[in-house]
């Protein structure tokens, strides 16, 4: 078995107006966080969308579990839990039908889906809101059910895209522990934030994109990682 | 595909608990049914006698009658035209709703393939026009024996049946919402070629057109079996299953460009 979850070569997508990325290789392997960070469109969404097949690269090569993106099959997408733009959850539904959904898309047995979905209400701290419409949810808890969703089924790999987005501090903490677990456990995280200071308490690694282009590292233990990276950007953009 | 099985299990999960899924089908379902007691109303007498006059220029002078054969009549005219459109609603939002709510990213990555996701909606759209259509052809036998016309004959009962299947063909056109719901990416392109469908299909029947223009034939058999041979129906048919399948090639095809 690969060690390597996800491997991305040489990737290009351009859309109408030269936007995208290009040239892209990255890689997350088990075991292991790694960020994406960014300023807005640096073109981390635009990598999720091509790890998830919501975009087909123009060039290079994406694996997803040792698997080429756009030959992926069931026990393949089976294993990956994601989050881009928008959580896996419909208004008109409660949050614990809306998880047992998710768990069912995602592969989970019927006779499983109902543990299932306990445990990630439990690890996400959703239980109160279990029997709550997710539309009258605050965007924060309604963000939870999305992440609960991709958690759910214990995927071997997760693509998050800004999953703090809306959390509060509470939030933060229980997504960071939930992330750490899970990394323990054996997964590959690979996760996109503007918030430096939340992706050095949790990522190994720390690959910075600026304009489409992988531009660098950052140390995750080192002492003033946003003057790093403010550093890194500029000298991409003005090179 | 992969995961169909668990993607109609979904799929009609999410139907039941959609307000504009119930919403369409009690307002067609209760809506017709009203429509044509006020016009049963109006042939026995009731209302101004020009409102009356204009009322038998537009449904024909059977309806005057009042009886079984003119509340099946007049249902198939009013249901006709408003079945396309209720159902090209359905049809649109089903579809549509994933791109207008933005859940269509979280559709990718999933070992439930998009093909199948597309596949169930579609099954689900024709089992709730079904069902529809079904409580529809009920109402309208509850509003003839509220209206006194007595126990309804074999005709009778085959008319309503035919209102039961002009619907489900109804619904088999509105699946045209369903690809420009696709295209679109939103409900409003599917609402929009529902309008227009429902615009042309009227236009077609009230200009006396052939029966083999896909969106006339429904009505026009329903209207007057003996008049419209399999063929023309077949077609339409085949245009709900071309549409079918366009849409499910869609969403296997789907990129999620910006």
């Amino acid at each position: 078995m690969t060690d390597t979850l996800l491997q991305l070569a040489g990737v290009a997508y351009t859309y109408r107006g030269g936007a995208g990325v290009h040239d892209v290789d990255l890689e997350v392997r088990a075991g292991e966080v790694h960020a994406l960070v960014g300023l807005n469109g640096a073109g981390k969404s635009t990598l999720m969308k091509l790890v998830l097949g919501m975009l087909r690269p123009q060039r290079g090569t994406v694996e997803v579990l040792g698997e080429e993106v756009g030959d992926a099959g069931r026990e393949v997408w089976g294993a990956v839990g994601a989050l881009v733009e928008h959580p896996l959850a419909y208004g008109e539904l409660d949050a614990a039908t809306n998880l047992a959904l998710a768990a069912r898309l995602h592969g989970v047995a019927a006779r499983d889906v109902a543990g299932t979905v306990d445990a990630v209400l439990d690890e996400l701290d959703l239980a109160t809101y279990a029997g709550v419409l997710v539309r009258r949810l605050s965007a924060g808890n309604a963000q939870r059910v999305g992440l609960a969703a991709a958690l759910a089924h214990r995927p071997r790999l997760l693509v998050l895209d800004e999953p703090t987005t809306a959390l509060d501090p509470a939030g933060i903490i229980t997504l960071r522990e939930a992330l750490l677990r899970r990394a323990a456990a054996g997964a590959g995280v690979l996760v996109s934030s503007h918030h430096l200071d939340e992706v050095a308490r949790i990522a190994d690694r720390i690959s910075v994109i600026a304009e489409g282009r992988m531009i660098g590292s950052l140390d995750p233990g080192g002492v003033d990682i946003e003057r790093a990276f403010f550093a890194k950007v500029h000298e991409a953009v003005t090179r | 595909m992969n995961g169909f099985r668990t993607a109609m299990v979904v799929e009609a999960r999410k139907a039941t608990a959609s307000s504009t899924l119930r919403a369409t089908g009690v307002l067609l379902a209760l809506g017709v049914p009203a429509i044509v007691a006020a016009i049963l109303a109006a042939a026995h007498g009731g209302g101004t006698p020009q409102a009356r006059a204009q009322m038998l220029a537009k449904l024909g002078p059977e309806i005057a009658k009042a009886d079984w054969h003119a509340l099946v009549l007049a249902s198939t005219q009013v249901t006709a035209a408003a079945s396309v459109f209720a159902f090209g609603l359905g049809a649109a939002w089903l579809v549509g709703r994933e791109f207008a709510d933005g859940t269509a990213p979280a559709l990718f990555g999933l070992p439930v393939s998009r093909p199948a996701i597309a596949a169930a909606k579609l099954v689900v759209h024709l089992c709730w026009a079904v069902i529809v259509s079904s409580v529809l052809a009920v109402t309208l036998a509850l509003v003839g024996l509220a209206f006194g016309l007595g126990v309804p004959g074999a005709e009778v009962v085959a008319g309503l049946v035919r209102i039961v299947v002009l619907g489900t063909l109804s619904a088999l056109i509105a699946l045209a919402a369903t690809v420009a719901a696709t295209l679109g990416r939103g409900i409003l392109p599917g609402v929009a070629v529902a309008a227009v469908t429902i615009v042309v299909a009227q236009i077609t029947v009230f200009t006396g057109a052939t029966a083999w223009v896909p969106l006339a034939a429904p009505a026009l058999w329903a209207m007057d079996p003996g008049a419209v041979s399999a063929g023309p129906l077949t077609l339409v048919v085949a245009f709900g299953a071309a549409c079918a399948a366009l849409t499910i090639a869609l969403w296997d095809r789907l990129q999620l460009v910006r």
